[in-house]
C-alpha cells in the first residue's frame, strides 16, 4: 500500500475530484457569461446554495439510514408562507421566535413522515411522496392561494439576507451563507463524535446486524425524519428572508435539487456511507449550476433534467468506480503475527 | 494439546440448558434437549439438517425463546429477549457470514454494541483499545480500515476481538470455517484454542469431521430436534458420530421398483461453476430416479441450476441424446426438454395470487393462444383438468388461487406446470419439503410413475430416506464437488452421510 492510500480514502477521492468539477464549472461558466466573475453572481450562487446546503444535511442523515425525505420542497414552502403570515400580522415579532416558529413547524411535519416510516413501515419513498402532494395541497387550501409579500415583512427580515458577517477581501459572506455553514460544522462533528449519531451509519449500512445488536433503529430513523424537517423548516425562513414574496408555490420542486446535491456529494442512496461535508460540496455544484444555467437563459425543465442526469451520473459512477476504487484500497490483509508463511494474494 | 480445563468431569457447566423446547408451526424444531458447556470447554455440535442446531443457537442468543425448558448461566436461570440481552450477558454467536457494518471501520465495529463508552467517540482511545483486543489475539489488522473489503477470515476475528470486547464467556460458532481456506481455517482454530484456555466456553458447530475431531473436547450429536448423545473427544469417533446423526427410522418408506432402461438420456462431464462447484460427473437414463444427496450448501441445487440454465454452468460438457448441448438460460432449457421443479414454491415457483389453471399454463402459454393470439382459457382449464385429476390435486376448480391451496396440493401445482412443458429431464429440488405425511406420499408415487414413463428424474433432497426410497443411483455432494455415486445396493444412510461429511471410511 502507498502513501497515497494510507492517506487518502476512496471517498476522499470523490470529495477531491467534485471540487475539482465545480472548479471547471466556474471556469466554464465564465468564458460562456459576461461578466460572471462578480460579486452579484457569487453572492446569487451562495444563497441558493445556502438552502440547499441545509436541507442537503439533514437529507444526508436520512438517506445515511436507508431512507429519502421527498417532502422538504413541500415543507419549506408550509413554513415560508406560515410563518411568513404569521410575521406580517405580527411585524413586532422576536426574529428568535420567527425562527424557532419555523424549525419547530417543520419538525412536526417531519415527524409525521417518521412515525409512518418508522413505525407504519411504508417505505419512505411512497410517505414523503404523499406528503409532499398532503403538505402543498394543505397550504394551498389554508392560504386560499394569496400571496406573503415582501412589503407586508418587516425590514429586519428583509435586510437579513444582506447583512455581510464576514468581509472577505471585497467579497461579501453573507448571513445565510454563514447559517449554512454553521449547520455543516455542527452536523459534521456531530455525526464525527457523537456516539449514538455514529449509529445512523450503522443502521444503514447493515440493519440486519443492527437489528441483531439491538441499535434503537426506529427511533434512530424517525430523528433522522424529524432533523430533516426541522432543517427544512429552518430553509423555510431562509427562503421567505431571501424572496421575501411567498406564493404557494414557494419551494416546489426543491427536493430534486436536494437529493442531487446529496447523491452527487457521495452520500450512498443505499445507505451507510457519506459526509455531511460532501452533501455540502453537492450542494455547491447544483447552485452553481441552477444559477449559471438560469443567467445563461435555459429553461427550468432543461435544469431539472441537468439535475435528473446528474443524480443517475452519480449513482452509477457509486457503483462503478468507487467500488473498483475500493477494491484497489481493501488489500489489508489479515496476517497474524505469529504467522510465518506469506500471505496469500487475495 | 486442548485446555485441560475442558476435560474436567467435576466442573460445573458454566452453561446449562435443560429440557428446552421450541415448535415452528407444525415442526418441533427442538424437543426435550439438555447440553451443558463447561468454562474452557471446546464442545462440538454435529447433526444433519434440520436437527435442530441452528434453532438452539437462535435460542441460545436471545433471537428465539424457547417453549419449555430452562438456560442456566453459573447456575442462574436466565431469560434473553433480545440477542442485545444475551451480548449483555456474555453470550456472544459468530455467524457463517459475519454480521460486520462494513462502511464503519474495524475499531467501531468492534465497540458498536457497548452504550457505556459516553456521549462522544473518543477517536484516539477507540483505535488504542481497539488494537489492544486485536494485539492480545495476536493478530495484526488495520482498525481504521473500514470493514468492507475485509477477507472472510479478518471479518471473523473483528467478530471475535467484538465478542471479547464484551467479556464473553460464551462463544458460539456457527459454521465458521465453512467459507474459509485451510490455512484460514488453522488462524481460526489457533484463536478458538486460545480463547477456550482463557476460560470462554465454545460451542462449535460444523460440518467438517477432522477439524471437530481436532478441536473438541465434547461431542454431541443431535437429530430431528432431539439430542442424541454427548460424547467425551476419546471415546468418540468420526463413524459413531454419523451413525448417531443418521439412525432414524426408515418409517413407511419402502423402496421403489426401478423403472431405469438402458437408454442413456443425459450425460454430464466434469461440470463446474466457477467457485460454486466443480467436477460433476453422471449419466441420467430414460426412467431413471437419480437422487443428489448432501448437506444444505454442499452445490446440489446449483447443479440443477446449471442443468435448467438459470445459473449456466462455466465449465464442463452436458450431452443430451447424444448431443452436446449448451444451456444459458431457462427457455433453452426447457426447449431441449429439461424441467427444473424449485425448492423456493413461493418465491420462485408458484404466482400465489393466480388460479390453478393460470399457473400450471403459464410457461407454455404460447400453446394456448388462438389465431388471433388471445389465451383460449377453455383450453388451459382442460389442461389443468387434467392435470388435477391425474395428481388428484385437491381442490374444488382450477380456477382457485394457488395461495388457498396446502403445501402438498401446491406442490403438485409445480409439477403440473412443469409436466406441461412434456419435459425429458425432470429436476425435482426439496419435492416434499413443507410437505405433510400424506401428500409426501402421494409426491413420491407420482414421481416414480413418472420414470415408470420414461422420463429421467433428478430428486435433490435434504430428505435422506427420501433419496434412499425413490432412487436408482445416489449422487453425494460436498461442498461443491462430487463424492460418490452409489448404486442402489450400496446406497444406505451410513454410507451416504459417510460421503456427504468428507469422513474416510
Amino acid at each position: 500500500m502507498n502513501w497515497l492510500q494510507r492517506r487518502v480514502r476512496p471517498e476522499q477521492i470523490r470529495e477531491l475530484s467534485l471540487m475539482a468539477i465545480i472548479v471547471v464549472a466556474v471556469v466554464l461558466f465564465g468564458s460562456l457569461i459576461d461578466n460572471y466573475y462578480s460579486f452579484r453572481t457569487f453572492n446569487r450562487i451562495a444563497s441558493s446554495v445556502a438552502i440547499i446546503t441545509v436541507l442537503g444535511v439533514g437529507q444526508t442523515l436520512v438517506v445515511l439510514t436507508r431512507n429519502i425525505d421527498l417532502s422538504v420542497g413541500s415543507i419549506v414552502g408550509f413554513t415560508a408562507y406560515f410563518v411568513g403570515t404569521l410575521i406580517a400580522h405580527h411585524p413586532a415579532i422576536n426574529p428568535a421566535l420567527a425562527v424557532g416558529l419555523c424549525v419547530l413547524l417543520g419538525a412536526a411535519l417531519g415527524i409525521v413522515n417518521g412515525l409512518l416510516v418508522a413505525f407504519g413501515r411504508v417505505p419512505a419513498v411512497v410517505v414523503t411522496l404523499g406528503t409532499l402532494a398532503i403538505y402543498r395541497g394543505v397550504l394551498v387550501d389554508l392560504s386560499h392561494s394569496k400571496t406573503v409579500t415582501a412589503d407586508s415583512l418587516p425590514q429586519w427580515l428583509l435586510d437579513l439576507p444582506l447583512i455581510n458577517v464576514v468581509p472577505f477581501g471585497s467579497l461579501d459572506i453573507r448571513a445565510l451563507f454563514v447559517l449554512a455553514l454553521a449547520i455543516v460544522v455542527v452536523f459534521h462533528l456531530g455525526v464525527g463524535y457523537l456516539s449514538f449519531a455514529r449509529q445512523f451509519y450503522a443502521v444503514g449500512s447493515n440493519p440486519e446486524a443492527a437489528h441483531l445488536i439491538g441499535l434503537p433503529i426506529k427511533r434512530l430513523v424517525m430523528l433522522s425524519f424529524i432533523i430533516s424537517g426541522a432543517l427544512a423548516g429552518l430553509g423555510g425562513f431562509m427562503f421567505l428572508a431571501r424572496f421575501g414574496n411567498i406564493t404557494v408555490e414557494a419551494g416546489r420542486g426543491l427536493e430534486l435539487s436536494v437529493v442531487a446535491a446529496v447523491v452527487v456529494g457521495g452520500v450512498n442512496v443505499f445507505g451507510g456511507s457519506g459526509t455531511i461535508v460532501g452533501a455540502m460540496l453537492g450542494a455547491i455544484l447544483i447552485g452553481t449550476l441552477e444559477q449559471s444555467l438560469y443567467r445563461l437563459g435555459i429553461s427550468e425543465f432543461w435544469l431539472s433534467a441537468v439535475l435528473g442526469l446528474l443524480i443517475l451520473l452519480a449513482v452509477a459512477s457509486d457503483a462503478i468506480i468507487l467500488d473498483r476504487l475500493r477494491a484497489l484500497w481493501a488489500r489489508t490483509e489479515l496476517k497474524l503475527i505469529t504467522d510465518s508463511k506469506p500471505a496469500r494474494p487475495s | 494439546m486442548n485446555s485441560a480445563a475442558g476435560a474436567e468431569p467435576t466442573q460445573p457447566p458454566m452453561l446449562e440448558i435443560r429440557a428446552i423446547g421450541k415448535r415452528f408451526d407444525a415442526t418441533q424444531a427442538l424437543d426435550d434437549v439438555s447440553l451443558s458447556l463447561r468454562a474452557g470447554e471446546i464442545h462440538a455440535l454435529l447433526g444433519e439438517n434440520g436437527a435442530g442446531k441452528s434453532t438452539l443457537i437462535k435460542i441460545l442468543t436471545g433471537v428465539h425463546q424457547p417453549d419449555r425448558g430452562q438456560i442456566l448461566l453459573d447456575g442462574q436461570p436466565i431469560v434473553m429477549r433480545s440477542a442485545a440481552e444475551a451480548q449483555r450477558l456474555g453470550i456472544a454467536a459468530i455467524y457463517q457470514e459475519p454480521l460486520l457494518f462494513p462502511d464503519l471501520n474495524v475499531a467501531e465495529n468492534i465497540f458498536i454494541s457497548h452504550g457505556d463508552r459516553g456521549a462522544f467517540v473518543d477517536w484516539r482511545r477507540l483505535y488504542r483499545e481497539a488494537e489492544a483486543i486485536l494485539a492480545e489475539l495476536g493478530v495484526a489488522l488495520d482498525v481504521r480500515s473500514p470493514a468492507r473489503g475485509l477477507t472472510l477470515a479478518a471479518q471473523q476475528t473483528v467478530e471475535i476481538a467484538k465478542a471479547i470486547s464484551m467479556n464473553v464467556r460464551v462463544l458460539i460458532m456457527d459454521e465458521p470455517t465453512a467459507s474459509l481456506s485451510a490455512h484460514e481455517a488453522e488462524g481460526l482454530f489457533k484463536l478458538v484454542r486460545d480463547l477456550a484456555r482463557q476460560q470462554v466456553a465454545i460451542l462449535f458447530v460444523s460440518h467438517r469431521m477432522e477439524e471437530v475431531f481436532e478441536l473438541a473436547d465434547r461431542v454431541t450429536v443431535f437429530r430431528d430436534g432431539r439430542h442424541i448423545s454427548t460424547r467425551p473427544r476419546a471415546e468418540a469417533t468420526p463413524q459413531g458420530a454419523i451413525a448417531d446423526m443418521v439412525g432414524r427410522e426408515l418409517a413407511g418408506l419402502t423402496a421403489f421398483a426401478s423403472a431405469a432402461r438402458k437408454e442413456l438420456l443425459l450425460s454430464v462431464a466434469n461440470l463446474g461453476r466457477q467457485g460454486v462447484f466443480e467436477g460433476v460427473s453422471f449419466d441420467l437414463h430414460r426412467g431413471e430416479v437419480l437422487g443428489f444427496a448432501g448437506l444444505i450448501g454442499a452445490g446440489r441445487t446449483d447443479v440443477g441450476l446449471a442443468l435448467f440454465g438459470i445459473e449456466p454452468a462455466t465449465s464442463g460438457t452436458i450431452t443430451l441424446a447424444g448431443e452436446p448441448i449448451v444451456v444459458r438460460s431457462p427457455r433453452e432449457g426447457m426447449a431441449r426438454g429439461i424441467a427444473y421443479v424449485s425448492e423456493d414454491r413461493r418465491q420462485l415457483g408458484l404466482i400465489l395470487p393466480m388460479s390453478i389453471f393460470a399457473n400450471i399454463t403459464l410457461p407454455m402459454l404460447r400453446r394456448y393462444l388462438d389465431r388471433f393470439g388471445l389465451i383460449r382459457r377453455s383450453e388451459e382449464r382442460r389442461t389443468a383438468d387434467a392435470f388435477r385429476t391425474r395428481l388428484s390435486i385437491r381442490a374444488p376448480s382450477v380456477d382457485l388461487e394457488v395461495a388457498k391451496l396446502s403445501g402438498g396440493n401446491q406442490q403438485k401445482v409445480m409439477l403440473s406446470k412443469w409436466l406441461n412443458t412434456r419435459p425429458a429431464i425432470l429436476i425435482l429440488d426439496e419435492p416434499t419439503r413443507g410437505v405433510d405425511v400424506g401428500s409426501k406420499a402421494e409426491v413420491h408415487a407420482i414421481i416414480a410413475e413418472l420414470a415408470a414413463e420414461g422420463i429421467g428424474v433428478i430428486v435433490i433432497s435434504s430428505d435422506l430416506p427420501e433419496v434412499l426410497a425413490l432412487s436408482d443411483r445416489v449422487l453425494v455432494m460436498r461442498e461443491g464437488r462430487q463424492m460418490a455415486i452409489l448404486e442402489r445396493a450400496e446406497a444406505n444412510q451410513e454410507s451416504v452421510m459417510t460421503a456427504a461429511m468428507g469422513a474416510r471410511q
